[in-house]
């Protein structure tokens, strides 16, 4: 990232429910369950994540998006790798 | 780093105790997990009492009162109280809690080293030059402070800086007292919040996980919007408020000017340019340790012994026969004068008192997370209140502003609630960079507003300090600016609250933790 990039990122509005395409590779917290269904939950936007190990919560992992839902903004993603932690 | 370890993987380990230590409740208490809190609430109302009744700014005073404070938690822990002791260890050495230290040791040092160097009569100067009026004075002031603010770090010496010559000054063309320190306490509020030397920064960056560079880069853009508006405001204010009548004339400025001092521009460009580049905080601040001590030698501007000397006493034979060297004096043995002085030794001890309140504020909060407390305040926050990303945003900056708000030390109030902000935040996979600046805005701003604000004692001090002085003979007690007066002219902190509140609302800059990676936080 560019010294100006890193001062010009952000600017503007941001939706409360990104959409994702399914293929696509994120960095996400995992953040809790649904039932008993890991998920991530990236603003009001819940990923399902049905195959996270049990300490997966609240740690930082690469999840690929396999399908996506834009009226509803759901989805569901496989978990590839945990990539880091909670900050506390 | 003492050990062998690589550190992102002693990071990596840390990270996954404080895992461990969360899962269970490891100690009991009488009370439930309520009770875990005790050191911490202690601690806040001890805070409260000490500097928002009492009105001491004493950061040692807040010491004794987190030391008391975990004495008490331990007489409601159950069982053997070594684990609670241990606790204390354990919380203590957090790398959270080292690397603000190591952040703040080379912060004190760069700030007071460019301060020898007559920075402050670099912007007399540029202030004189300008020849401004009493209606742009408080305008004038609001930039030049936020200048230095954003050159050393820390507001509070900006206030007494700016206090002490500007007030003055600024009186004498004419601005109006009340706006003036306003101004000045508004310049403090910009820095503190985007210096990357700035305590409240490195704060929100390290707790949050985000390297300083970055967040500082992001957060200029809430700084600016804040910043223009709050200019403006003090152009128009200056031209509608009255100035104080004052039975005197001069030019205060003009004996304090030197304009060599604005070289420090650069040493301050040194700094912020390596810290967003991605240096580590420690070599981008040693870098601008470096430019200034040169500069200041060069041209003039503070002597080697302004910096580091050692003041032996006489009696010492091998100091006396030494004496030439430009960072060695001899004084009168036996005399309290016998020690080390200088820019280097000042700003690092500046910070021996919040570095000591900081591990037992990181040690208290340990037991809270080890007894259960932390986890039953954060799921009531995150079931009952923080229900959507907007509300989670809101509460984040609410939560900060009303702490900061209560707590006189806003360094202090940081520590306490930055927990509960990165947890909420991760919960919505809000980005590291955003969390830290919802943070930083809100601890700078509300730590400059109220009277019972250490920004606004400080200053307050510092201008009771004029009255009567030998200088300033014309300065009267009816010029002092009681602290009760000034909170609404303190713009900047008000409109840099307000930019915040309406960017949770709207999503003005927020990004996610799925959009860009803050950088390592082995970069501190």
């Amino acid at each position: 990232m560019s010294l100006l990039e890193k001062y010009l990122a952000g600017i503007g509005f941001r939706t409360n429910t990104p959409a994702f395409e399914s293929g696509q590779e994120i960095s996400a917290f995992v953040t809790g369950y649904d039932g008993d269904t890991p998920i991530a939950r990236i603003g009001d936007t819940v990923l399902r994540v049905e195959d996270a190990p049990a300490d997966a919560v609240d740690a930082r992992a690469l999840l690929r998006v396999e399908s996506f839902d834009d009226a509803d903004h759901t989805g569901t993603a496989t978990y590839l790798e945990r990539t880091g932690e909670s900050a506390f | 780093m003492v050990d062998d370890e690589p550190p992102d993987e002693a990071v990596e380990e840390e990270l996954a105790e404080a895992r461990r230590a969360r899962g269970g409740s490891r100690i009991e208490f009488y009370g439930g997990p309520a009770a875990s809190t005790i050191p911490i609430a202690l601690f806040i109302v001890w805070a409260i009492v000490q500097s928002g009744l009492f009105r001491i700014g004493d950061t040692t005073g807040l010491v004794a009162g987190m030391l008391l404070a975990l004495i008490v938690g331990m007489f409601f822990a159950k069982g053997d109280w070594k684990t609670y002791a241990n606790t204390i260890f354990d919380g203590m050495t957090q790398r959270v809690a080292a690397t603000a230290i190591v952040a703040w040791l080379w912060a004190g040092m760069f700030a007071d080293t460019i301060q020898a160097g007559q920075f402050v009569s670099g912007l007399v100067w540029a202030a004189d030059a300008l020849s401004v009026s009493g209606t742009l004075f408080p305008a004038i002031t609001f930039v030049l402070a936020a200048l230095l603010a954003t050159g050393i770090g820390t507001g509070y010496g900006t206030t007494i800086a700016f206090t002490g010559l500007f007030f003055p000054a600024g009186l004498l063309v004419g601005a109006n007292p009340v706006l003036l320190f306003g101004a000045i306490l508004s310049g403090a509020v910009f820095g503190d919040n985007l210096a990357p030397v700035s305590d409240t920064t490195i704060v929100s960056a390290v707790t949050q996980n985000s390297d300083i560079g970055g967040v500082v880069a992001s957060r200029f853009k809430y700084a600016i919007v804040a910043a223009v508006l709050a200019f403006v405001g003090y152009l128009v204010a200056g031209s509608v408020m009255p100035g104080a009548d004052i039975a005197a004339s001069g030019a205060v400025l003009g004996d304090e000017a030197e304009p060599l001092g604005l070289i420090h521009l650069a040493s301050i460009g040194v700094v912020i340019f390596t810290a967003v580049r991605g240096r580590h905080i420690v070599e981008a601040v040693s870098w601008g340790i470096i430019v200034a001590a040169i500069a200041n030698v060069a041209f003039g501007l503070a002597a080697v012994s302004d910096m580091i000397l050692f003041r032996a006493p006489d009696s010492v034979a091998l100091a006396d026969s030494l004496s030439w060297l430009p960072f060695l004096t001899t004084v009168p043995a036996g005399s309290d004068q016998v020690g080390v002085a200088g820019s280097i030794y000042t700003g690092a001890a500046g910070f021996f008192p919040l570095i000591v309140l900081t591990l037992l504020i990181v040690a208290g909060a340990r037991i809270m997370i080890r007894g259960g407390g932390f986890e039953a305040i954060q799921d009531f926050l995150l079931e009952r209140v923080a229900t959507n990303v907007r509300r989670a945003e809101t509460t984040m900056v609410l939560g900060t502003a009303s702490v900061n708000a209560m707590i006189t030390i806003n360094t202090a109030a940081e520590i306490a609630i930055a927990p509960y902000i990165a947890r909420i935040g991760e919960r919505f996979n809000i980005n590291g960079y955003r969390r830290a600046n919802i943070l930083d805005a809100n601890t700078s701003a509300l730590g400059y507003i109220f009277p019972w604000a250490g920004g606004v004692l400080v200053g307050y001090t510092e201008m009771q300090g004029l009255v009567g002085s030998e200088e300033f003979g014309w300065f009267t007690r009816e010029l002092l600016v009681n602290p009760a007066e000034v909170w609404p002219f303190v713009f900047h902190g008000w409109l840099l609250f307000g930019v915040f509140l309406v960017s949770a609302l709207t999503g003005f800059g927020l990004e996610y933790v799925s959009d860009r990676e803050s950088e390592e936080v082995a970069r501190v």
